[in-house]
Protein backbone atom coordinates (compact mmCIF):
# COMPACT_ATOMS: atom_id res chain seq x y z
CA UNK A 1 0.00 0.00 0.00
CA UNK A 2 1.35 3.58 -0.70
CA UNK A 3 0.10 6.01 1.50
CA UNK A 4 -1.46 8.19 -0.72
CA UNK A 5 -3.41 5.27 -2.67
CA UNK A 6 -2.11 5.94 -5.70
CA UNK A 7 -0.50 2.83 -7.73
CA UNK A 8 0.61 4.72 -10.39
CA UNK A 9 1.57 8.45 -10.79
CA UNK A 10 2.03 10.20 -14.70
CA UNK A 11 3.30 13.78 -14.47
CA UNK A 12 3.46 15.28 -17.58
CA UNK A 13 4.72 12.02 -19.38
CA UNK A 14 5.79 12.49 -23.09
CA UNK A 15 6.66 10.29 -25.41
CA UNK A 16 8.14 11.01 -28.92
CA UNK A 17 9.06 8.42 -31.30
CA UNK A 18 12.17 9.12 -33.92
CA UNK A 19 11.14 10.69 -36.89
CA UNK A 20 7.72 11.04 -35.91
CA UNK A 21 5.63 14.36 -36.41
CA UNK A 22 4.31 14.54 -33.40
CA UNK A 23 4.28 13.50 -29.75
CA UNK A 24 2.21 10.18 -29.07
CA UNK A 25 1.38 11.16 -25.54
CA UNK A 26 2.03 14.80 -25.01
CA UNK A 27 2.56 15.74 -21.63
CA UNK A 28 0.17 13.21 -19.79
CA UNK A 29 -0.80 13.81 -16.26
CA UNK A 30 -2.58 10.65 -14.32
CA UNK A 31 -3.05 8.94 -11.50
CA UNK A 32 -4.19 5.09 -11.36
CA UNK A 33 -5.37 4.87 -7.67
CA UNK A 34 -4.89 1.16 -6.31
CA UNK A 35 -6.93 -1.59 -6.13
CA UNK A 36 -9.24 -0.40 -9.27
CA UNK A 37 -9.67 -1.24 -12.79
CA UNK A 38 -8.51 1.40 -14.96
CA UNK A 39 -9.25 1.41 -18.21
CA UNK A 40 -7.46 3.39 -21.02
CA UNK A 41 -9.13 3.96 -24.05
CA UNK A 42 -9.44 5.80 -27.36
CA UNK A 43 -8.99 5.40 -30.79
CA UNK A 44 -5.78 4.19 -32.81
CA UNK A 45 -3.14 6.72 -32.34
CA UNK A 46 -4.32 8.62 -29.04
CA UNK A 47 -1.19 6.97 -26.91
CA UNK A 48 -3.12 4.28 -24.78
CA UNK A 49 -0.32 1.37 -25.82
CA UNK A 50 2.27 3.89 -25.65
CA UNK A 51 1.27 5.25 -22.14
CA UNK A 52 0.34 1.82 -20.92
CA UNK A 53 4.39 0.22 -22.10
CA UNK A 54 6.00 3.36 -20.56
CA UNK A 55 4.57 2.29 -17.05
CA UNK A 56 6.87 -1.20 -17.38
CA UNK A 57 9.28 0.58 -19.56
CA UNK A 58 8.67 -1.67 -22.99
CA UNK A 59 8.88 1.78 -23.98
CA UNK A 60 11.15 4.50 -22.62
CA UNK A 61 9.43 8.08 -21.92
CA UNK A 62 10.57 10.74 -23.66
CA UNK A 63 10.21 13.13 -20.68
CA UNK A 64 8.02 13.34 -17.59
CA UNK A 65 8.13 11.95 -14.10
CA UNK A 66 6.32 8.07 -13.91
CA UNK A 67 5.66 6.53 -10.60
CA UNK A 68 5.10 3.19 -9.60
CA UNK A 69 4.14 2.43 -5.79
CA UNK A 70 5.78 5.81 -5.06
CA UNK A 71 8.97 4.78 -6.79
CA UNK A 72 10.22 6.33 -10.33
CA UNK A 73 10.54 3.73 -12.94
CA UNK A 74 14.03 4.51 -13.43
CA UNK A 75 15.17 4.02 -9.72
CA UNK A 76 15.26 -0.11 -10.16
CA UNK A 77 16.47 -2.13 -12.29
CA UNK A 78 14.57 -2.54 -15.27
CA UNK A 79 14.39 -6.47 -15.06
CA UNK A 80 12.71 -5.99 -11.66
CA UNK A 81 10.33 -3.22 -11.95
CA UNK A 82 8.88 -5.76 -14.80
CA UNK A 83 9.01 -8.45 -12.09
CA UNK A 84 6.84 -6.63 -9.92
CA UNK A 85 3.75 -5.48 -12.59
CA UNK A 86 2.22 -8.24 -14.19
CA UNK A 87 1.62 -8.26 -17.90
CA UNK A 88 -1.19 -9.77 -20.22
CA UNK A 89 -0.85 -8.93 -24.02
CA UNK A 90 -2.65 -8.53 -27.05
CA UNK A 91 -1.62 -11.86 -28.65
CA UNK A 92 -1.06 -13.35 -25.26
CA UNK A 93 2.37 -14.12 -26.32
CA UNK A 94 2.59 -17.53 -24.59
CA UNK A 95 6.15 -19.14 -25.16
CA UNK A 96 5.38 -22.22 -27.29
CA UNK A 97 8.51 -24.41 -25.93
CA UNK A 98 7.10 -24.63 -22.87
CA UNK A 99 4.39 -25.96 -21.17
CA UNK A 100 1.31 -24.47 -19.69
CA UNK A 101 2.27 -25.26 -16.04
CA UNK A 102 5.93 -24.02 -16.64
CA UNK A 103 5.00 -20.50 -18.73
CA UNK A 104 2.67 -19.96 -15.07
CA UNK A 105 5.74 -20.49 -13.50
CA UNK A 106 8.18 -18.02 -15.83
CA UNK A 107 8.07 -15.13 -13.20
CA UNK A 108 8.74 -17.33 -10.12
CA UNK A 109 11.63 -19.16 -11.72
CA UNK A 110 13.27 -15.39 -12.58
CA UNK A 111 12.60 -14.57 -9.22
CA UNK A 112 14.39 -18.14 -8.24
CA UNK A 113 11.27 -19.31 -5.67
CA UNK A 114 11.77 -23.22 -4.82
CA UNK A 115 9.83 -26.33 -6.69
CA UNK A 116 7.38 -26.62 -4.21
CA UNK A 117 6.74 -23.29 -4.01
CA UNK A 118 6.21 -22.66 -7.69
CA UNK A 119 3.92 -25.74 -8.24
CA UNK A 120 1.73 -24.60 -5.36
CA UNK A 121 1.50 -21.20 -6.60
CA UNK A 122 0.54 -22.72 -10.91
CA UNK A 123 -2.08 -24.92 -8.94
CA UNK A 124 -3.44 -21.90 -7.22
CA UNK A 125 -3.41 -19.99 -10.25
CA UNK A 126 -5.01 -22.88 -12.49
CA UNK A 127 -8.05 -22.97 -9.84
CA UNK A 128 -8.37 -18.89 -10.03
CA UNK A 129 -8.51 -18.08 -13.74
CA UNK A 130 -10.61 -21.40 -14.39
CA UNK A 131 -8.20 -23.64 -16.26
CA UNK A 132 -8.29 -27.60 -16.18
CA UNK A 133 -5.60 -28.98 -14.72
CA UNK A 134 -5.30 -31.78 -17.46
CA UNK A 135 -3.56 -29.02 -19.52
CA UNK A 136 -0.74 -28.19 -17.02
CA UNK A 137 1.44 -30.35 -19.07
CA UNK A 138 0.73 -29.50 -22.34
CA UNK A 139 2.00 -27.15 -24.78
CA UNK A 140 0.10 -24.08 -25.14
CA UNK A 141 -0.43 -24.91 -29.25
CA UNK A 142 -2.94 -27.62 -28.03
CA UNK A 143 -5.13 -24.57 -26.24
CA UNK A 144 -8.26 -22.69 -27.84
CA UNK A 145 -7.66 -18.93 -27.46
CA UNK A 146 -9.67 -18.36 -24.54
CA UNK A 147 -7.71 -20.92 -22.87
CA UNK A 148 -5.03 -19.89 -23.76
CA UNK A 149 -5.98 -16.28 -22.65
CA UNK A 150 -6.61 -17.47 -19.14
CA UNK A 151 -2.45 -18.85 -19.42
CA UNK A 152 -1.88 -15.39 -20.14
CA UNK A 153 -3.73 -13.99 -16.60
CA UNK A 154 -2.29 -16.91 -14.54
CA UNK A 155 1.29 -16.03 -16.00
CA UNK A 156 1.13 -12.09 -15.40
CA UNK A 157 -0.22 -13.01 -11.93
CA UNK A 158 2.09 -15.58 -10.89
CA UNK A 159 4.56 -13.53 -8.71
CA UNK A 160 1.35 -12.23 -7.10
CA UNK A 161 2.10 -8.59 -8.32
CA UNK A 162 0.83 -5.73 -6.94
CA UNK A 163 -0.36 -4.14 -10.54
CA UNK A 164 -1.42 -5.92 -13.85
CA UNK A 165 -1.20 -4.60 -16.95
CA UNK A 166 -3.55 -5.66 -20.01
CA UNK A 167 -3.11 -4.70 -23.87
CA UNK A 168 -6.29 -5.25 -25.37
CA UNK A 169 -6.18 -8.26 -23.92
CA UNK A 170 -9.30 -9.90 -25.67
CA UNK A 171 -8.62 -8.57 -28.77
CA UNK A 172 -7.45 -12.29 -29.78
CA UNK A 173 -10.60 -13.96 -28.99
CA UNK A 174 -14.05 -14.33 -30.37
CA UNK A 175 -16.82 -12.03 -29.29
CA UNK A 176 -18.35 -14.62 -27.66
CA UNK A 177 -15.57 -16.17 -25.33
CA UNK A 178 -14.04 -12.43 -24.93
CA UNK A 179 -17.63 -11.67 -22.75
CA UNK A 180 -17.09 -14.46 -20.90
CA UNK A 181 -13.54 -13.61 -20.05
CA UNK A 182 -14.16 -9.87 -19.15
CA UNK A 183 -17.13 -11.78 -16.88
CA UNK A 184 -14.26 -13.47 -15.22
CA UNK A 185 -11.37 -10.71 -14.73
CA UNK A 186 -14.08 -9.13 -12.99
CA UNK A 187 -15.06 -12.20 -10.91
CA UNK A 188 -11.09 -12.21 -10.43
CA UNK A 189 -10.53 -8.96 -9.26
CA UNK A 190 -13.18 -8.92 -6.86
CA UNK A 191 -11.12 -11.77 -4.98
CA UNK A 192 -7.48 -10.26 -5.64
CA UNK A 193 -7.75 -6.45 -5.65
CA UNK A 194 -5.12 -5.89 -7.97
CA UNK A 195 -4.38 -2.30 -9.26
CA UNK A 196 -4.95 -3.19 -12.99
CA UNK A 197 -4.17 -1.01 -16.00
CA UNK A 198 -6.24 -1.91 -19.21
CA UNK A 199 -5.85 -0.88 -22.99
CA UNK A 200 -8.67 -0.97 -25.38
CA UNK A 201 -10.32 0.65 -27.91
CA UNK A 202 -13.58 -0.64 -27.58
CA UNK A 203 -15.97 2.02 -25.54
CA UNK A 204 -18.33 -1.30 -23.93
CA UNK A 205 -15.39 -2.88 -23.07
CA UNK A 206 -14.22 0.37 -21.30
CA UNK A 207 -17.55 0.45 -19.83
CA UNK A 208 -18.00 -2.73 -18.57
CA UNK A 209 -14.65 -3.51 -16.73
CA UNK A 210 -13.77 0.16 -15.69
CA UNK A 211 -13.70 1.53 -12.05
CA UNK A 212 -12.16 4.94 -13.85
CA UNK A 213 -12.11 5.44 -17.56
CA UNK A 214 -9.45 7.42 -19.64
CA UNK A 215 -10.34 8.47 -22.26
CA UNK A 216 -7.61 9.93 -25.15
CA UNK A 217 -7.43 11.28 -28.46
CA UNK A 218 -4.84 11.28 -30.72
CA UNK A 219 -1.16 12.36 -29.82
CA UNK A 220 -2.25 11.21 -26.07
CA UNK A 221 -4.50 14.37 -25.08
CA UNK A 222 -6.02 13.14 -21.84
CA UNK A 223 -9.98 14.36 -22.79
CA UNK A 224 -11.69 13.03 -19.64
CA UNK A 225 -10.98 10.92 -16.65
CA UNK A 226 -13.81 9.60 -14.40
CA UNK A 227 -15.86 6.27 -13.22
CA UNK A 228 -18.00 5.27 -16.35
CA UNK A 229 -21.07 6.22 -15.14
CA UNK A 230 -19.94 9.85 -14.71
CA UNK A 231 -18.19 9.88 -17.95
CA UNK A 232 -21.61 8.59 -19.69
CA UNK A 233 -23.60 11.15 -17.65
CA UNK A 234 -21.86 14.19 -18.33
CA UNK A 235 -18.96 13.67 -20.95
CA UNK A 236 -16.61 16.77 -20.88
CA UNK A 237 -16.71 18.14 -24.76
CA UNK A 238 -17.98 16.82 -28.07
CA UNK A 239 -14.60 14.40 -28.89
CA UNK A 240 -15.90 12.48 -25.99
CA UNK A 241 -19.63 12.09 -26.46
CA UNK A 242 -19.02 11.14 -30.15
CA UNK A 243 -16.64 8.65 -28.83
CA UNK A 244 -19.27 6.93 -26.23
CA UNK A 245 -21.19 6.66 -29.50
CA UNK A 246 -25.34 6.27 -29.63
CA UNK A 247 -26.95 4.74 -26.63
CA UNK A 248 -25.17 6.70 -24.23
CA UNK A 249 -28.12 6.30 -22.03
CA UNK A 250 -28.71 2.71 -22.72
CA UNK A 251 -25.14 2.18 -21.45
CA UNK A 252 -25.77 4.01 -18.44
CA UNK A 253 -28.49 1.90 -17.45
CA UNK A 254 -26.12 -0.76 -17.94
CA UNK A 255 -24.02 0.65 -15.32
CA UNK A 256 -26.88 1.30 -12.95
CA UNK A 257 -28.88 -1.68 -10.99
CA UNK A 258 -32.59 -1.93 -9.55
CA UNK A 259 -31.62 -1.33 -6.55
CA UNK A 260 -30.32 1.86 -7.06
CA UNK A 261 -33.51 3.48 -8.28
CA UNK A 262 -36.00 4.31 -6.41
CA UNK A 263 -38.84 2.02 -6.33
CA UNK A 264 -42.78 2.40 -5.91
CA UNK A 265 -44.98 0.40 -4.45
CA UNK A 266 -47.50 -0.28 -6.99
CA UNK A 267 -51.33 -1.71 -7.58
CA UNK A 268 -50.96 -4.02 -4.97
CA UNK A 269 -53.23 -5.20 -2.19
CA UNK A 270 -52.79 -8.30 0.61
CA UNK A 271 -54.12 -11.85 -0.45
CA UNK A 272 -57.63 -11.51 1.04
CA UNK A 273 -58.63 -8.29 -0.12
CA UNK A 274 -62.13 -7.58 -0.65
CA UNK A 275 -62.64 -7.36 -4.83
CA UNK A 276 -63.64 -3.55 -4.40
CA UNK A 277 -60.84 -2.31 -2.37
CA UNK A 278 -58.95 -4.38 -5.74
CA UNK A 279 -60.69 -1.77 -7.95
CA UNK A 280 -60.31 1.13 -6.21
CA UNK A 281 -56.53 0.26 -6.11
CA UNK A 282 -56.64 -0.28 -10.20
CA UNK A 283 -58.57 2.97 -10.47
CA UNK A 284 -55.97 4.85 -8.55
CA UNK A 285 -53.12 3.73 -10.74
CA UNK A 286 -55.22 4.09 -13.81
CA UNK A 287 -54.47 0.23 -14.51
CA UNK A 288 -56.65 -3.16 -15.12
CA UNK A 289 -54.79 -5.48 -12.99
CA UNK A 290 -53.00 -5.41 -9.18
CA UNK A 291 -50.39 -7.31 -7.52
CA UNK A 292 -51.23 -9.68 -4.59
CA UNK A 293 -48.78 -9.86 -1.94
CA UNK A 294 -48.75 -11.51 1.92
CA UNK A 295 -46.61 -10.38 4.65
CA UNK A 296 -43.21 -11.14 2.43
CA UNK A 297 -43.67 -12.00 -1.21
CA UNK A 298 -45.58 -10.58 -4.28
CA UNK A 299 -47.47 -13.80 -4.81
CA UNK A 300 -49.01 -12.86 -8.47
CA UNK A 301 -51.93 -10.84 -9.83
CA UNK A 302 -55.37 -10.40 -11.18
CA UNK A 303 -56.98 -8.76 -14.00
CA UNK A 304 -59.88 -6.22 -13.27
CA UNK A 305 -62.58 -8.85 -15.56
CA UNK A 306 -61.02 -12.34 -13.51
CA UNK A 307 -62.50 -10.24 -10.10
CA UNK A 308 -66.21 -11.87 -9.27
CA UNK A 309 -66.15 -13.19 -5.73
CA UNK A 310 -65.90 -11.13 -2.92
CA UNK A 311 -62.36 -11.67 -1.78
CA UNK A 312 -59.14 -12.68 -3.34
CA UNK A 313 -57.59 -16.07 -3.20
CA UNK A 314 -54.24 -17.89 -3.40
CA UNK A 315 -56.12 -19.46 -6.13
CA UNK A 316 -57.31 -16.61 -8.30
CA UNK A 317 -53.85 -15.59 -8.88
CA UNK A 318 -51.28 -15.52 -12.37
CA UNK A 319 -47.64 -15.41 -11.82
CA UNK A 320 -45.74 -12.50 -12.76
CA UNK A 321 -43.61 -13.11 -15.67
CA UNK A 322 -41.86 -9.56 -15.08
CA UNK A 323 -39.43 -9.69 -12.25
CA UNK A 324 -36.36 -8.61 -11.76
CA UNK A 325 -33.63 -8.75 -8.78
CA UNK A 326 -32.41 -5.72 -6.55
CA UNK A 327 -28.59 -6.77 -8.49
CA UNK A 328 -30.10 -6.48 -12.41
CA UNK A 329 -29.07 -3.67 -14.43
CA UNK A 330 -31.55 -1.04 -14.98
CA UNK A 331 -30.82 -2.01 -18.76
CA UNK A 332 -32.05 -5.52 -17.85
CA UNK A 333 -35.30 -4.28 -16.43
CA UNK A 334 -35.67 -2.10 -19.04
CA UNK A 335 -36.31 -4.97 -21.33
CA UNK A 336 -38.55 -6.99 -18.86
CA UNK A 337 -40.56 -3.76 -18.60
CA UNK A 338 -41.17 -3.43 -22.64
CA UNK A 339 -41.93 -7.10 -22.85
CA UNK A 340 -44.44 -6.93 -20.44
CA UNK A 341 -48.21 -6.48 -20.91
CA UNK A 342 -48.06 -4.26 -17.66
CA UNK A 343 -45.13 -2.14 -18.41
CA UNK A 344 -43.84 -2.55 -15.05
CA UNK A 345 -41.28 -5.00 -13.57
CA UNK A 346 -41.86 -6.74 -9.92
CA UNK A 347 -38.42 -6.35 -7.90
CA UNK A 348 -38.28 -9.50 -5.83
CA UNK A 349 -35.39 -10.21 -3.63
CA UNK A 350 -34.87 -14.04 -2.64
CA UNK A 351 -34.40 -13.07 0.90
CA UNK A 352 -36.10 -9.27 1.41
CA UNK A 353 -39.44 -10.38 -0.40
CA UNK A 354 -40.95 -7.57 -2.80
CA UNK A 355 -39.10 -4.37 -2.74
CA UNK A 356 -41.90 -2.75 -5.15
CA UNK A 357 -41.98 -1.78 -8.53
CA UNK A 358 -39.82 -0.80 -11.70
CA UNK A 359 -41.13 1.51 -14.29
CA UNK A 360 -40.22 3.56 -17.17
CA UNK A 361 -40.35 6.50 -15.13
CA UNK A 362 -38.11 5.20 -11.80
CA UNK A 363 -35.39 3.87 -15.02
CA UNK A 364 -35.69 7.87 -16.25
CA UNK A 365 -35.06 8.93 -12.89
CA UNK A 366 -32.32 7.17 -12.52
CA UNK A 367 -30.54 8.51 -15.44
CA UNK A 368 -31.21 12.05 -13.81
CA UNK A 369 -29.63 10.65 -10.60
CA UNK B 1 31.44 -56.96 -62.45
CA UNK B 2 31.18 -54.47 -59.93
CA UNK B 3 32.44 -56.57 -56.80
CA UNK B 4 35.23 -58.32 -58.83
CA UNK B 5 37.80 -60.42 -57.47
CA UNK B 6 40.86 -58.51 -59.12
CA UNK B 7 42.55 -54.99 -58.60
CA UNK B 8 40.75 -53.81 -62.00
CA UNK B 9 37.16 -53.93 -61.02
CA UNK B 10 34.99 -51.45 -59.89
CA UNK B 11 35.19 -52.39 -55.98
CA UNK B 12 37.18 -55.09 -55.32
CA UNK B 13 36.31 -56.36 -51.96
CA UNK B 14 39.83 -58.27 -51.08
CA UNK B 15 41.29 -55.02 -50.70
CA UNK B 16 38.42 -53.55 -48.44
CA UNK B 17 39.05 -56.60 -46.12
CA UNK B 18 42.92 -56.06 -46.23
CA UNK B 19 42.05 -52.79 -45.20
CA UNK B 20 39.39 -52.34 -42.46
CA UNK B 21 41.72 -50.65 -40.24
CA UNK B 22 42.75 -48.13 -42.50
CA UNK B 23 39.08 -47.42 -43.36
CA UNK B 24 38.30 -47.26 -40.04
CA UNK B 25 40.97 -44.77 -39.13
CA UNK B 26 39.94 -42.58 -41.65
CA UNK B 27 36.61 -42.71 -40.69
CA UNK B 28 37.21 -41.47 -37.26
CA UNK B 29 39.83 -38.51 -39.00
CA UNK B 30 36.95 -37.51 -40.66
CA UNK B 31 34.47 -37.48 -38.31
CA UNK B 32 36.73 -36.04 -35.99
CA UNK B 33 37.58 -32.87 -38.37
CA UNK B 34 33.42 -33.07 -39.36
CA UNK B 35 32.66 -32.41 -35.92
CA UNK B 36 35.17 -30.17 -34.95
CA UNK B 37 34.49 -27.59 -37.85
CA UNK B 38 30.41 -27.51 -36.48
CA UNK B 39 31.23 -27.33 -32.83
CA UNK B 40 33.81 -24.46 -33.62
CA UNK B 41 31.38 -23.12 -35.99
CA UNK B 42 28.43 -22.85 -33.71
CA UNK B 43 30.18 -21.98 -30.69
CA UNK B 44 31.35 -18.64 -33.03
CA UNK B 45 27.88 -18.34 -35.25
CA UNK B 46 26.09 -17.45 -31.87
CA UNK B 47 27.99 -14.51 -30.64
CA UNK B 48 28.27 -13.42 -34.36
CA UNK B 49 24.65 -13.95 -34.70
CA UNK B 50 24.01 -12.50 -31.41
CA UNK B 51 26.35 -9.31 -31.99
CA UNK B 52 24.46 -8.83 -35.37
CA UNK B 53 20.44 -8.71 -33.92
CA UNK B 54 21.87 -6.82 -31.56
CA UNK B 55 23.35 -4.20 -33.67
CA UNK B 56 21.84 -4.36 -36.90
CA UNK B 57 24.26 -2.70 -38.83
CA UNK B 58 26.60 -4.87 -38.26
CA UNK B 59 24.89 -7.64 -39.79
CA UNK B 60 25.75 -6.70 -43.25
CA UNK B 61 30.01 -7.04 -42.37
CA UNK B 62 29.56 -10.05 -40.53
CA UNK B 63 27.77 -11.84 -43.47
CA UNK B 64 29.68 -10.29 -46.14
CA UNK B 65 32.58 -11.64 -44.76
CA UNK B 66 31.53 -14.95 -43.81
CA UNK B 67 30.04 -14.68 -47.57
CA UNK B 68 33.58 -14.45 -48.80
CA UNK B 69 35.20 -17.20 -46.66
CA UNK B 70 32.56 -19.26 -48.09
CA UNK B 71 33.42 -18.18 -51.53
CA UNK B 72 37.52 -19.07 -51.63
CA UNK B 73 37.85 -22.40 -53.31
CA UNK B 74 38.91 -24.91 -50.64
CA UNK B 75 42.20 -26.38 -52.34
CA UNK B 76 42.85 -22.22 -52.74
CA UNK B 77 42.16 -21.28 -48.48
CA UNK B 78 44.48 -24.53 -47.73
CA UNK B 79 47.15 -23.17 -50.04
CA UNK B 80 47.32 -19.36 -48.54
CA UNK B 81 46.96 -21.01 -44.85
CA UNK B 82 49.69 -23.52 -45.56
CA UNK B 83 52.91 -21.20 -44.94
CA UNK B 84 51.00 -19.24 -42.05
CA UNK B 85 49.74 -22.72 -40.05
CA UNK B 86 51.42 -25.82 -41.65
CA UNK B 87 50.20 -28.89 -42.41
CA UNK B 88 48.42 -29.07 -38.75
CA UNK B 89 44.62 -29.68 -37.61
CA UNK B 90 44.78 -25.61 -37.28
CA UNK B 91 45.29 -25.23 -40.88
CA UNK B 92 42.04 -27.47 -41.76
CA UNK B 93 40.26 -26.35 -39.14
CA UNK B 94 40.61 -22.85 -40.35
CA UNK B 95 38.68 -23.14 -43.35
CA UNK B 96 36.30 -25.98 -42.56
CA UNK B 97 34.98 -23.65 -39.69
CA UNK B 98 34.98 -21.11 -42.41
CA UNK B 99 32.82 -22.46 -44.51
CA UNK B 100 30.32 -23.17 -41.67
CA UNK B 101 29.90 -19.51 -40.53
CA UNK B 102 27.33 -18.18 -43.38
CA UNK B 103 25.60 -20.77 -43.39
CA UNK B 104 25.17 -21.16 -39.28
CA UNK B 105 25.29 -17.25 -38.83
CA UNK B 106 22.25 -16.99 -41.36
CA UNK B 107 20.27 -19.36 -39.77
CA UNK B 108 20.50 -18.22 -36.45
CA UNK B 109 19.86 -14.77 -37.28
CA UNK B 110 16.97 -16.03 -39.67
CA UNK B 111 15.40 -18.36 -36.49
CA UNK B 112 16.14 -15.59 -33.89
CA UNK B 113 13.70 -13.21 -36.11
CA UNK B 114 11.27 -15.93 -36.59
CA UNK B 115 10.35 -15.38 -32.88
CA UNK B 116 7.25 -14.14 -32.89
CA UNK B 117 7.25 -10.47 -31.81
CA UNK B 118 4.47 -11.19 -28.92
CA UNK B 119 6.55 -13.92 -27.84
CA UNK B 120 9.79 -11.57 -27.15
CA UNK B 121 7.52 -9.10 -25.77
CA UNK B 122 5.87 -11.15 -23.67
CA UNK B 123 9.70 -12.07 -22.17
CA UNK B 124 10.75 -8.98 -22.10
CA UNK B 125 7.35 -7.79 -19.62
CA UNK B 126 7.62 -10.73 -17.90
CA UNK B 127 11.38 -9.27 -16.58
CA UNK B 128 13.83 -11.45 -18.44
CA UNK B 129 17.05 -9.96 -18.58
CA UNK B 130 18.56 -9.80 -22.32
CA UNK B 131 20.60 -12.52 -22.04
CA UNK B 132 18.97 -14.88 -20.67
CA UNK B 133 15.81 -13.67 -23.38
CA UNK B 134 18.46 -14.61 -25.74
CA UNK B 135 19.58 -18.20 -24.25
CA UNK B 136 16.36 -19.91 -23.15
CA UNK B 137 14.06 -18.07 -25.29
CA UNK B 138 14.81 -16.55 -28.62
CA UNK B 139 17.70 -19.26 -29.23
CA UNK B 140 15.35 -22.33 -27.98
CA UNK B 141 12.39 -21.52 -30.33
CA UNK B 142 14.85 -20.69 -32.93
CA UNK B 143 15.96 -24.69 -32.52
CA UNK B 144 14.52 -25.92 -35.77
CA UNK B 145 15.77 -23.03 -38.14
CA UNK B 146 19.59 -23.51 -36.43
CA UNK B 147 19.16 -26.94 -36.21
CA UNK B 148 18.77 -26.65 -40.56
CA UNK B 149 21.71 -24.91 -41.01
CA UNK B 150 23.60 -27.30 -39.01
CA UNK B 151 22.34 -30.09 -41.25
CA UNK B 152 23.59 -28.14 -44.29
CA UNK B 153 27.12 -27.01 -43.20
CA UNK B 154 27.32 -30.87 -41.46
CA UNK B 155 27.18 -32.37 -44.93
CA UNK B 156 29.10 -29.36 -46.76
CA UNK B 157 31.93 -30.57 -43.94
CA UNK B 158 31.59 -33.82 -44.73
CA UNK B 159 32.13 -33.11 -48.27
CA UNK B 160 34.68 -30.24 -47.88
CA UNK B 161 37.12 -32.25 -45.22
CA UNK B 162 38.02 -34.91 -48.09
CA UNK B 163 39.83 -31.84 -49.63
CA UNK B 164 41.98 -31.38 -46.81
CA UNK B 165 43.91 -34.37 -48.14
CA UNK B 166 46.30 -31.41 -49.28
CA UNK B 167 47.82 -31.10 -46.19
CA UNK B 168 47.67 -34.66 -44.99
CA UNK B 169 44.59 -34.71 -43.67
CA UNK B 170 41.35 -35.67 -45.39
CA UNK B 171 39.78 -39.12 -43.57
CA UNK B 172 37.85 -40.13 -46.41
CA UNK B 173 39.75 -38.04 -49.28
CA UNK B 174 42.85 -39.82 -48.40
CA UNK B 175 41.45 -42.93 -49.72
CA UNK B 176 40.18 -41.48 -52.73
CA UNK B 177 43.40 -39.40 -53.16
CA UNK B 178 45.52 -42.88 -53.32
CA UNK B 179 42.67 -44.46 -55.49
CA UNK B 180 43.34 -41.80 -57.82
CA UNK B 181 47.05 -41.73 -57.88
CA UNK B 182 47.65 -44.77 -58.62
CA UNK B 183 45.23 -45.33 -60.79
CA UNK B 184 43.20 -47.48 -58.39
CA UNK B 185 39.61 -47.76 -58.41
CA UNK B 186 38.24 -49.45 -55.20
CA UNK B 187 39.82 -46.86 -52.09
CA UNK B 188 38.23 -44.04 -54.34
CA UNK B 189 35.17 -45.92 -54.87
CA UNK B 190 35.06 -46.66 -50.36
CA UNK B 191 36.21 -43.31 -49.91
CA UNK B 192 33.56 -41.37 -51.87
CA UNK B 193 30.78 -44.12 -50.77
CA UNK B 194 31.23 -43.57 -47.16
CA UNK B 195 32.20 -39.57 -47.13
CA UNK B 196 28.28 -40.05 -48.83
CA UNK B 197 26.92 -42.38 -46.35
CA UNK B 198 28.48 -40.27 -43.15
CA UNK B 199 26.93 -36.89 -44.40
CA UNK B 200 23.60 -38.77 -44.53
CA UNK B 201 23.94 -40.62 -41.18
CA UNK B 202 25.08 -37.20 -39.81
CA UNK B 203 21.73 -35.81 -41.22
CA UNK B 204 19.98 -38.60 -40.44
CA UNK B 205 20.91 -38.24 -36.70
CA UNK B 206 20.45 -34.44 -36.77
CA UNK B 207 17.15 -34.68 -37.91
CA UNK B 208 16.32 -36.57 -34.95
CA UNK B 209 17.87 -34.62 -32.88
CA UNK B 210 15.53 -31.63 -33.57
CA UNK B 211 12.44 -34.05 -33.16
CA UNK B 212 14.09 -34.69 -29.40
CA UNK B 213 14.73 -30.96 -29.22
CA UNK B 214 11.42 -29.45 -30.17
CA UNK B 215 8.70 -31.30 -28.37
CA UNK B 216 6.51 -28.44 -28.37
CA UNK B 217 6.33 -29.00 -32.61
CA UNK B 218 5.43 -32.78 -32.20
CA UNK B 219 1.84 -31.93 -30.32
CA UNK B 220 -1.21 -32.78 -32.15
CA UNK B 221 -3.52 -29.91 -32.02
Amino acid sequence: MTADGVAIRLDQVTKTFPGASGPAVGGLDLTVPEGGITVLVGPSGCGKTTTLKMINRLIEPSGGRLEVLGTEIHELPVHELRRQIGYVIQQIGLFPHKTIAENIATVPRLLGWDKARTRARVEELTELVGLDPEHLPRYPTSLSGGQQQRVGVARALAADPPILLMDEPYSAVDPIVRGRLQDELLALQSAVHKTIVVVTHDIDEAIKLGDQIVILEVGGVLEQVGPPEEVLRAPANDFVAGFLGQERGLKRLGLLTVGDAELVEGPVVAVGAAADEARAVMAEHGVDWVGVRDQRRLLGWVAAETLNGSTIGPTDLRAFAATVTPEATLREALDVIVGARSRVAMVQDDEKGYLGMVTIDQIAGGLEA
Amino acid sequence: MILGADKDSFLWWAWVEDHYDDIWAATVEHLQLTAIAIGVGIALSVPLAAVALRFRRTYGPIAGVAGILYAIPSLALFAILFPITGLTVLTAEIGLVGYTLLILIRNIVAGVEGVPAAVKEAADGMGYRPLRRFLTVDLRLATPAIIAGVRIASVTTVGLVTVTFVIGFGGYGGLINDGLSRNFNTPVVVGAGLSILLALAIDLILIIFERVMTPWNRVAR
